[in-house]
């Protein structure tokens, strides 16, 4: 009479265990990586409208501030985008010689202008609706650089977002900024220079005393709590 | 030192004081509080009904099966997959930046805040100050530099936001063609008509054409009147109200010899009598009054002065809730009141008084029951005793004009004007008579005399009296109608004209007091072309100026000066350096008021068949605001009841006439609620001079007997979602009955029941904190004078209200009096102790929340549930979801009816409560998601995107302070019901709430504009509650920040809240900064925490309500500690054992209500606070007092 159940059969449940444990790991794993902000949201580069901005000539080789287009960052939680006026502050037709005008580059700014409309910029950096207002102004009083968010823009012909922007990301400096402020903080006039920001933060030393002073002249450590953000 | 802090069972109290005479169970100060008959008869299925946090049918889905449900859903099912594919990729999120015209104050993600001012309906006016994100309006606060205002806000400015963003507006013009009926046109098409059509009245000076407006004081509309007039002279011009009472004019008028307002500091007044009048409400100075009286009535040391209120009234009326002493009067014999007290005062004071004496003598009044001369001679050695000029007295605005005089004559008397009264001119339009203006229109359109007829902001084919027949006569002339909604009037006018909401559009006002003010726009018409009345008046007068903007700064040349620099001062602070009119002190004419008193007759108290019927005008004044979902959710004064106005009648008159509530019975009142599960009233027909209208009847407790109030302002036939449409309509439109005269008050009113029944939806039983006690507390200024007094300090205790150990007075009078000091077994993690923080822990660090809400000056208005609605983007749920108590306010103001007999309570108090934020908060320990969280500045936070509506938290709040999102109130085309798609199949389910969210219309682009860009706006199945305005906090920190200050200044910002109470009832700060006001009003001994005893450490402590007593009428409560629940011990002797037997106003019909049996006298019934019957249902509670009682072993 034959078995019912060959002997490989015993093989099965060793088998579905291991499986088991390779699948949930797989899971994990995969949660871990794929399914985080770092990874999905990281390199988010729309297309931008007309020839788009190219902030590496601008604010790269011709060493524009960021707050010359960026007005008012320092005063509101938005970090205003340029109106169409500010761009042909520089690019009105009769501005630049003509060996110099990017002409087709700009002619989407130019007729934009001409019909008192605006640019469709695409937004890179959008927190959820459930962030309320980050506050730019208040980052950069404090210190942080654009650079700690925004990455090195200077180097982008192209933005796109560099950081994660999730709230484990936000918190590792809320709460690292006690311990290592050095890491996050740079003096206030230099918030802007991102070229000289890359460099200090791969050079500077744990325990900066001049670190350690932009810290302590905080008022108070930045927030952690729920309210902060959520409301 | 003991346990038990009571004072009657300390060594200090010596038995001597307890063996005091029997109880006094009188005007709350021993007496039961309640909300509703329900919670009055306190029946065992109504505590099953209450202990459940949401009423039983809330969390259910009514209406259609399970199975009707799932055949909906599938449709939606089947569609979700195609649906949810695009959904994987980033939206592409556009950002438009300025392009050439770039506004210069605009910083994006900041609000500029500008001053305009708001018209009130019948004139007068607030300055108010707009908060606008990017040009768009969002939020209306009172302006700090108006005088009318000084900061404060009322109901209708606060919800004026919903009419700029109404869904319903006119979007262009109309017009009724004679074959085709009505077209869409434009406003050229107008303006080429219109200068045809005004070519003959050029021609022929204006013969035929008639002008009706909205009253509004307005001097550059009166300017554009007068140019109109002089190109048309023959024309007529009529200004209406509907919401009118003209008696004050009137009376005014006859004392002094010409029209104006009177104007009261209250705040210098000792003695206040109101003859049915709502100083604290509905009129042009009552944030004024509001703000003075107050002033008056919130003691903080146990010294202070305490001003005192009689009130004789016939409806219950906020002004009437603050009252000391309070007398419920039909509203036609509340003259015989003005009389008997005129008779009563000149009596007094003899020589001085003889003018008034000769004019009252000529009056004469009916003799009857409810005339209590006790009460009037007490008030009239009350008003002598003040002292001249220290008192006011003043008349309804719904009595006669004759009933004003006396009063204006018994305050010259007095010495008060000049000294507390004043008066103010007013302008020609607001000095005449709406009555007559719409019977004069009405005749001569019924004469056939109007061939156009000109409609401005005025709606009278909804609110004339309906024996006007307004609408049928308007067909005999051609009519244009400028409105800003759609309404009765313009959808039957041959011309409907889109006006300009008064956010969009130029104009002045004056306010009560004189101020001018300028109207100056936020934002460009939404729906342009649109224009004002000026404009409109200017284009039709053919004149050469017709911008809005020209034609005021032209006007206010004349009135200013023709000075750029003044103007834009003026633009700037919202009023103007020179004020229209002064208010002054007039010289009454006696003459005259005697021979206005000869006229008043005052017939006989009204009867169950001859019923008075009062007009009043509530939230929605004529009907214009009917369409604002806000007022329409705020629970009405006193029935709280919403979406609705029933004819209101007292308990007593209501059982006479068999119109009681469905289910209502005196022995079991609380059939009503559950019997048919939710409450309805019974429809009755209401009759008065031949003509009936239907409408359903309800019970008001404290209402005169054999009154009907009825309210304007509802039955809107074309109006729009929310307030109602022909087929949907929203209450009861009172037009059908309301006789044509300038009288507000008919008597002759017949009620019989038309069988049927009506549902009503009323908070009253909502949120209730059932079984527990001490909830609302409130003294009389005798005990507050002896026990009020700073006791030592012990210890510092910021954090707990009291800044020792000991006990406040407030606290005293609640369990923390019988308790152990309340000490957790847990540590606080951010106190690091289980009591206090510890130094150096996180709550002892500043700024640490807090708030203080004083019940001696709430008088209930509702500004703070509005203005709260406005900031943090609450939704209205309609009227059948706040039946099932759905309603979202995170603030609300608790009714309590305080005394023994439902018929007539001695007083009415309000309690504002929303999340009052514990340190200890036992919804973070029950959420199992950690969405509501403690912050470290001590507020309880709420994290929208965690939750996942468990409702946990809800549950397990003793305050019932959170609200939960059941449907998609906030994102979807909600008022009450849901508009589904085209694509529903069949045209949708009956029951709204089961279209599948995916197939809801969204809301209208229009109404998102009103959101606060500041506050997340939730979507379905997430809880919400009281943030303390975080986002205001938040954005004070970081202000403060880039100021460089080193912490937030005590005032640096307000609540939204605290920033609108008319009467400064509700302060908040930083609770550690000592010098902060907070802090101050937390250290006060009227402090005490709501629920304390819970150890839940709230941050809002409210203040103990306090009222002066006329110890004539009725003796002050001394010892308010005097009550049983300290063990059998003493609980027989000294406490509380015979509370009823020798009331000395046992037979006083009025006075307090004494007389009630007592279901429970033996314990607490004399006490203050404990409502012995509710204590039974706190049995632990109970117990660990009994237990107590005998180990504190100090009693003698």
């Amino acid at each position: 009479m034959g078995t019912l159940f060959p002997k490989w059969m015993n093989m099965v449940p060793t088998a579905l265990a291991m499986g088991g444990g390779v699948a949930t790991l797989a899971v994990v794993v995969g949660t871990w990586y794929w399914a985080t902000p770092d990874y999905f949201e990281v390199g988010y580069m729309p297309k931008q409208p007309g020839s788009g901005f190219n902030h590496q000539i601008h604010a790269g080789k011709l060493g524009i501030d960021c707050r010359y287009c960026h007005t008012k960052v320092e005063q509101s939680s938005e970090a205003n985008i340029p109106n169409v006026a500010t761009c042909i502050g520089c690019h009105a037709e009769e501005r630049l010689a003509p060996a110099f005008d990017p002409k087709e580059k700009v002619s989407f700014i130019r007729e934009a202008y001409a019909n008192d409309a605006s640019v469709e910029w695409r937004r890179v950096h959008k927190l959820p609706d459930y962030v309320r207002n980050f506050p730019h102004a208040a980052h950069i009083k404090a210190g942080v650089s654009c650079y700690s968010c925004h990455g090195q823009i200077t180097a982008m012909p192209e933005v796109f977002q560099a950081e994660g922007l999730g709230m484990g990301w936000c918190l590792d400096c809320h709460r690292g900024v006690e311990k290592s402020p050095e890491k996050f903080l740079v003096p206030p006039d230099k918030v802007t220079n991102l070229f000289w920001v890359e460099q200090h933060l791969s050079t500077v030393k744990k325990g900066d005393s001049e670190a350690q002073r932009l810290f302590d002249q905080l008022r108070d450590n930045p927030p952690q709590h729920c309210g902060a953000c959520h409301y | 030192m003991s346990h038990d802090q009571c004072p009657s069972t300390k060594g200090s109290m010596t038995p001597d004081t307890n063996r005091r005479e029997p109880d006094r169970v009188n005007a709350g100060r021993g007496a039961k509080y309640w909300r509703s008959a329900e919670e009055y008869a306190d029946s065992g299925e109504f505590r099953d009904f209450l202990e459940r946090e949401f009423p039983a049918h809330a969390s259910e889905l009514s209406g259609p099966s399970r199975r009707s449900f799932m055949k909906v859903m599938g449709a939606s099912f089947a569609l979700a997959g195609a649906a949810t594919i695009p959904g994987c990729r980033r939206p592409d999120h556009k950002i438009l930046s300025f392009s050439r015209q770039v506004p210069e104050d605009v910083i994006p993600g900041k609000p500029l805040y500008y001053a305009t001012s708001f018209p009130l309906p019948g004139g007068g006016a607030e300055g108010v100050v707009v908060e606008t994100h990017e040009g768009r309006p969002t939020k209306i606060e009172g302006n700090p530099l108006h005088p009318i205002n000084r900061g404060k806000s009322s109901v209708w400015s606060q919800a004026s936001v919903l009419g700029l963003y109404d869904p319903d507006r006119l979007k262009q013009p109309a017009y009724q063609n004679p074959a085709r009926g009505r077209l869409d046109a434009s406003w050229d098409d107008f303006a080429a008509w219109s200068k045809e059509h005004f070519a003959t009245y050029g021609a022929n000076g204006g013969e035929g054409l008639v002008v009706l407006a909205d009253k509004r004081s307005s001097p550059t509309r009166d300017a554009v009147r007068d140019r109109f007039l002089k190109k048309f002279p023959k024309a007529r011009w009529f200004v209406y109200d509907a919401g009118e009472s003209e008696g004050a004019t009137r009376g005014v008028e006859i004392a002094f010899g010409r029209p104006g307002r009177e104007l009261f500091s209250l705040s210098k007044a000792k003695v206040v009598v109101s003859l049915d009048r709502d100083f604290v409400e509905r009129e042009p100075a009552a944030l004024v009054n509001a703000r003075e009286f107050a002033a008056t009535r919130a003691v903080m040391g146990s010294t202070d002065e305490m001003s005192r209120l009689y009130m004789v009234e016939s409806g219950f009326s906020h002004a009437g809730s603050l009252a000391d002493h309070r007398l419920r009067v039909a509203p036609s014999r509340i003259g015989a009141y003005a009389i008997a007290i005129a008779r009563a005062v000149c009596e007094r004071i003899g020589r001085d008084a003889a003018a008034l004496a000769s004019a009252v003598a000529a009056a004469s009044f009916a003799p009857g029951s409810d005339i209590d001369e006790k009460f009037i001679g007490a008030l009239a050695d009350d008003l002598v005793a003040a002292g001249r000029g220290n008192s006011v007295l003043m008349a309804g605005a719904d009595q006669p004009a004759e009933v004003h005089a006396i009063v204006h004559g018994l305050n010259a008397a007095l010495g008060n004007i000049g000294a507390t009264v004043s008066y103010c001119q007013m302008s020609d339009d607001d000095a005449t008579s709406s009555a007559a203006a719409i019977a004069a229109v009405a005749e001569m359109l019924g004469a056939g005399r109007v061939t156009t007829l000109l409609m401005l902001n005025v709606n009278p084919a909804y609110d004339a009296p309906a024996s006007l027949d307004f609408a049928a006569r308007m067909s005999k002339a051609t009519t244009i109608t400028l409105a800003v909604d759609a309404n009765e009037t313009e959808s039957v006018s041959t011309w409907s004209l889109n006006g300009t909401h008064y956010l969009e559009s130029w104009g002045d006002t004056v306010a009560a007091d004189g101020t001018l003010s300028p109207v100056q726009p936020m934002i460009a018409p939404i729906y342009a072309p649109a224009h004002s009345d000026i404009e409109l008046m200017a284009m039709l007068a053919g004149e050469s100026v017709t911008d809005g903007h020209d034609i005021v700064k032209g006007v206010w040349k004349t009135l200013v000066g023709d000075s750029d620099k003044v103007w834009r001062r003026a633009l700037h602070d919202g009023v103007s350096p020179k004020p229209v009119f002064a208010a002054g002190a007039w010289t009454p004419n006696m003459g005259a008021i005697a021979e206005a008193a000869r006229r008043l007759s005052i017939g006989p108290a009204p009867s169950k068949d001859s019923l008075d019927v009062a007009f009043a005008t509530g939230r929605m004044h004529d009907g214009r605001f009917a369409n604002y979902a806000w007022l329409q959710e705020l629970p009405a004064t006193g029935t709280m009841v919403v979406w609705d106005n029933p004819a209101l009648v007292s308990p007593a008159t209501a059982r006479a006439l068999d119109l009681e509530p469905v289910g209502f019975s005196e022995s079991d009142p609380s059939r009503m609620y559950t019997k048919p599960k939710y409450p309805h009233a019974r429809v009755a027909t209401l009759t008065i001079g031949g003509r009936a209208m239907q409408v359903p009847v309800w019970i008001l407790p404290g209402m005169a007997d054999n009154t009907v109030v009825v309210h304007q302002g509802y039955g809107r036939r074309v109006c729009g979602h929310v307030g109602g449409s022909e087929a949907d309509p929203v209450g009861f439109n009172d037009a059908a009955i309301r006789p044509t005269g300038a009288a507000r008050v008919a008597s002759g009113g017949k009620l019989a029941s038309a069988g049927g029944t009506y549902l009503i939806a009323s908070t009253q039983n909502h949120w209730s904190m059932e079984s527990r006690t001490a909830i609302v507390r409130a003294v009389d200024l005798a005990a507050w004078r002896k026990f009020g007094d700073v006791p030592p300090v012990l210890e510092k205790d910021h954090i707990y209200a009291n800044t020792s150990k000991e006990l406040s007075f407030a606290e005293k009078l609640g369990e923390l009096g019988h308790t152990p000091p309340n000490i957790g077994i847990y540590d606080n993690p951010y106190n690091e102790s289980k009591v206090d923080p510890k130094p150096g822990a996180r709550y002892a660090k500043g700024p640490q929340w807090g708030m203080t809400i004083d019940l001696s000056s709430c008088t209930g208005c509702g500004t703070c549930t509005i203005a709260c609605q406005s900031e943090n983007n609450i939704p209205v749920v309609g009227k059948k979801e706040t039946a099932k108590g759905r309603e979202m306010t995170w603030i609300r103001v608790d009714r309590y009816f305080i005394g023994e007999d439902f018929n007539s309570p001695d007083a009415m108090y309000h309690q504002p409560v929303a999340c009052v934020h514990c340190e200890n908060a036992p919804c973070e320990t029950v959420c199992p998601v950690n969405a509501t969280s403690h912050g470290v500045e001590g507020t309880n936070d709420m994290t929208y995107n965690r939750c996942i509506g468990t409702r946990y938290c809800a549950n397990n709040c003793p305050y019932k302070v959170r609200r939960f999102n059941f449907f998609d109130y906030g994102v979807t085309k909600f008022n009450g019901s849901y508009y589904g798609k085209d694509l529903m199949p069949g045209g949708g389910p009956k029951n709204v709430n089961l279209i599948p969210p995916r197939l809801r219309e969204k809301l209208d682009e229009i109404s998102r504009m009103k959101m606060n860009p500041d506050v997340t706006v939730r979507s379905r199945g997430v809880m919400e509650k009281c943030s303390y305005c975080i986002q205001r906090v938040n954005a004070a920190r970081v202000e403060t920040k880039l100021q460089g200050l080193t912490g937030i200044p005590d005032g640096f910002f307000q609540v939204a809240c605290q920033q609108a109470c008319p009467s400064n009832a509700i302060t908040f700060g930083d609770v550690l900064d000592e010098s902060s006001k907070v802090a101050k009003a937390r250290a006060n001994q009227r402090s005490y925490m709501l629920l304390g005893y819970l150890n839940t450490r709230p941050r809002t402590s409210h203040m103990v309500r306090v009222s002066n007593p006329n110890p004539v009428l009725r003796a002050p409560v001394e010892d308010p500690f005097h009550h049983g629940g300290h063990g059998e011990h003493h609980g027989d002797d000294s406490h509380g054992t015979d509370s009823h037997g020798s009331d000395p106003h046992g037979s006083d019909p009025h006075g307090s209500g004494g007389h009630g049996g007592s279901h429970d006298a033996g314990h607490g019934s004399g006490h203050s606070f404990f409502d012995s019957r509710k204590r039974r249902a706190d049995e632990g509670y109970a117990l660990s007092l009994r237990v107590l009682g005998h180990g504190a072993g100090v009693h003698a």
